[in-house]
């Protein structure tokens, strides 16, 4: 046998236990991934055996079905889509590890159905601290996520947060003239219409928090510019550091 | 109760304050406008029409199938004036006429935004919607609170209560009518997530007020929590409450402690004859107008099975030992079945109604457990009952005729290991998966029981093979109806429990049935098809050979027209 033949031949064999010690190790991280997000709550229980949620072990799944599942959840039922909560490697090892549940002994690593993963947010201490205050949920509706939707998180009361106020004396005297006041049985109230056609008005009551979002006959309901409301008014949970911290957070954001 | 004597006169003095001379009564007629039928939640209704001496003619009047087939049919239909409001598992509102099933109005909520995966939020499972003020109201997956023209099916107001992505928590319960309010119960308190109550101005969405179940620093019953776990710590009152207008008192049981399986975290102390992290694992009392607590009774201290309380609460007034009492009685997922003074939340009875249970030894007769038998970090354990609940969300019923409570049991077991996770804010926050079991020895796992919450004593058992997930109704005509996964809708005497009448609807049992009457013709109403997931899931994966069918339709029976 020549040198060289020797060398392929223990390449090849080389290759051969890496994989199979990295595809020992990717179902290794499967194995936990699911016991901590899949077997959980009334999910699929240890090991996929069924809990509320269906059993997933000894189903016969093929491995295009496991990923397409999990990256698209199953409508109408519990099963969401994990597709952007996992990261790539994370789902491709939760794939490959509910394959080896149906009697897959050498799942494919190259199935994924994930997106990849979004770049991490880099943020000073301030402007974490800043993320955390918008939407703090000890202050209950006194947060600014009760109106505002910043990165995926809080409710689009208000529309997309455009023009960040220079400093904290700018946000407190922050002019809305889009707030109007809508006057109906004979009551005004602070009103953000959304919506103002033949059939219906449809506004946001901003007398309290949670705004509500009323929908009026037209002929019940009269619209007039300005209101007396105040942005100040709905957050004064905050303190000014505080205040400074999330107008940090969303000029790091972009928001 | 310290002073047992001063709380007994204080209770004589309500019921005579509030002019009431006579037991209240939580009976319906021809309407059935709340969830448990009247804000007292019996499930009860005074029509007779139908009884046991003919109950074997009736037959279906009408059938109605949504078209929404995803998660079964879990709500409870509510009439009102001749009209049937029903709503799906995800919050399809229909408006029907209750002496024909024809459509009046239809509303569709739009799909809800998602929240986090395997977060209750996502699970799309509405139980019900209540009626006022020209209003149907009713709570989505996605945590908006939603009210509709009770003519139109037009939207009136929408107000969002909380942000799925973030809580991970949603409301399936239907909302309770509170005098001008409706109080909303939500989900979530196995997340890591703080549950509250919410009440809202019926008439506007306007904000009424908001009960936190765990106490916030500086409020009494934040020292029963340890360091910061108070934040997560769980508690959602995810079910539907009740209220006694006498009292201006409202009632909510609320959710386990979080995390559910693992209280080193969240315990500060040892000792668990006392209150542990208040208000978890109770039943409360909560002025209506204020929302403040006036009362609470925590029947699981340091609560470490998930035998959260959510469930049903039933006022009745009721002789004890010589004596008429306002009473309430509520069972939380132990099967442990408390009866409290409800004016002071003094303890007076309490009986245990599954039959395999080692979660505890017993409760002595002042209401404290005895020999908690604990899951242990890291090691596996079996524990009976399971987390699904000796009885699941679906509720039992109350007949002041015969004095009984009718309640389906589940006799189901689970194996925990407990893990010490840290909270990551509105993730799954149980600390152990379950392992679902069957108790070995038995050939029937549930029974419908009829039990004398006074004596505490079992009066008749109907046992049944696999799992009953339906509520009951009781009748004044001696009936006791419920369905069961096979897709039979049941009726027995509500005297001896004996099976008088079955009819096969097509799909599982898992919401509640009712009765109401048009044109004085009485009807009862079941809804059918399983529910999938959650504790429905049960169903397929501990009995294989089950084939239980989904579906969604209501299917109301009558007798023969012409015949009564």
């Amino acid at each position: 046998m020549s040198r060289p033949w020797l060398l392929v031949l223990l390449g090849a064999l080389s290759g051969a236990l890496s994989r199979a010690q990295n595809l020992e190790e990717v179902v290794k991280r499967g194995e936990t991934i699911f016991a901590s997000t899949c077997a959980t709550g009334y999910c699929h229980g240890p090991k996929g055996s069924a809990g509320g949620a269906p059993r997933l072990s000894a189903r016969g799944f093929d491995q295009n079905y496991i990923a397409g599942t999990l990256a698209r959840g199953i409508p109408g039922t519990a099963m969401a889509s994990f597709a952007a909560t996992l990261s790539r490697a994370d789902f491709t090892a939760v794939v490959a590890y509910l394959a080896t549940l149906n009697g897959i002994a050498n799942p494919s690593l190259a199935v994924s159905g994930s997106a990849p993963p979004a770049p991490a947010l880099t943020l000073t201490p301030e402007a974490a601290s800043g993320r955390a205050l918008f939407s703090d949920a000890v202050r209950g509706f006194g947060r600014c996520s009760t109106c505002h939707e910043v990165n995926g998180i809080g409710i689009s009361v208000a529309t997309p947060i455009s023009e960040i106020p220079a400093s904290v004396g700018a946000l407190r005297s922050l002019s809305t003239p889009q707030v109007s006041t809508a006057v109906a049985n004979s009551e005004s109230m602070p009103a953000l219409v959304v919506g103002n056609t033949r059939r219906a008005v449809i506004f946001y009551d901003l007398t309290t928090v949670p705004p509500v979002l009323r929908t009026m006959d037209p002929a019940a309901v009269t619209i007039a510019d300005g209101a007396l409301w105040r942005h100040a008014l709905v957050i004064a949970s905050y303190n000014p550091a505080e205040l400074a911290a999330i107008l940090e957070y969303l000029r790091v954001t972009g928001k | 109760m310290k002073h047992p004597r001063l709380a007994a006169l204080a209770s004589a003095a309500c019921l005579a304050a509030s002019g009431q001379t006579t037991a209240i009564d939580g009976s319906t007629h021809a309407d059935w406008p709340h969830y448990g039928g009247s804000t007292y939640s019996w499930r009860y209704t005074a029509l007779d029409q139908i009884n046991v001496s003919n109950v074997k003619s009736l037959v279906p009047a009408w059938i109605f199938q949504t078209g929404d087939y995803a998660e079964g049919l879990q709500a409870t239909p509510i009439v009102v004036d001749g009209v049937m409001y029903l709503i799906t598992a995800r919050f399809q509102v229909f408006a029907l006429d209750a002496s024909n099933g024809k459509v009046l109005w239809q509303y569709r909520y739009p799909p809800p935004r998602p929240g986090i995966p395997g977060g209750l939020s996502e699970t799309q499972e509405s139980r019900g919607l209540t009626v006022g003020f020209g209003l149907v109201f009713f709570g989505s997956s996605d945590n908006h609170v939603v009210a509709l023209d009770q003519k139109t099916g037009h939207e009136v107001w929408n107000v969002a209560v909380d942000d799925p992505k973030q809580c991970g928590c949603g409301i399936s319960a239907a909302p309770l009518l509170v005098k001008d309010k409706i109080v909303v119960g939500g989900n979530g308190g196995d997340q890591a997530h703080r549950g509250y109550l919410t009440a809202f101005y019926a008439r506007t969405g306007r904000l009424a007020w908001r009960w936190y179940v765990i106490p916030a620093p500086g409020e009494k019953g934040n020292e029963t929590w340890k360091g910061d776990s108070w934040r997560f710590g769980g508690g959602s009152p995810w079910m539907t409450g009740s209220f006694d207008p006498a009292l201006n008192l409202v009632y909510w049981g609320t959710g386990n402690a979080a995390s559910d399986f693992y209280d080193a975290a969240r315990a500060p102390s040892a000792d668990k004859s006392r209150d542990t992290n208040l208000y978890t694992a109770s039943v409360v009392a909560l002025d209506a107008d204020t929302g403040k607590l006036r009362w609470h009774y925590q029947e699981v201290p340091d609560d470490q099975w998930d035998f959260d309380s959510s469930y049903e609460v039933i006022l009745m007034d009721r002789e004890v030992r010589g004596r008429m009492r306002q009473l309430l009685a509520h069972m939380n997922k132990s099967g442990l079945t408390f009866v409290l003074d409800r004016a002071t939340g003094e303890f007076i009875g309490v009986f245990s109604t599954p039959e395999v249970r080692n979660w505890i030894s017993g409760v002595t007769e002042d209401g404290k457990l005895v020999g908690r038998n604990e899951p242990k970090l890291g090691q596996v354990g079996n524990f009976c009952p399971s987390a699904a609940g000796a009885k699941s969300w679906n509720s039992m019923a109350y007949s002041p005729r015969t004095g009984l409570l009718y309640v389906p049991i589940n006799e189901i077991c689970y194996d925990l290991k407990p893990t010490d996770d840290a909270p990551q804010e509105g993730h799954g926050f149980m600390n152990s998966s379950m392992d679902f079991k069957l108790p070995p020895g038995r050939a029937t796992y549930s029974h419908l029981d009829a039990w004398d919450p006074i004596a505490g004593k079992r009066v008749w058992s109907y046992p049944y093979k696999y799992i009953l997930l339906a509520s009951v109704l009781a009748t004044a005509g001696d009936l006791v109806f419920t369905g069961n996964p096979e897709g039979e809708f049941l009726a027995f005497n509500a005297r001896t429990g004996d099976k008088l009448w079955s009819y096969q609807t097509g799909a599982g049992h898992r919401g509640s049935a009712m009765s109401y009457s048009v044109g004085g013709r009485q009807f009862i109403a079941t809804p059918t098809g399983w529910q999938m997931g959650l504790v429905g899931g049960l169903g397929p994966s501990l009995f294989p050979e089950l084939q239980i069918r989904g579906g969604s339709t209501v299917v109301v029976f009558a007798l023969p027209e012409g015949s009564k």
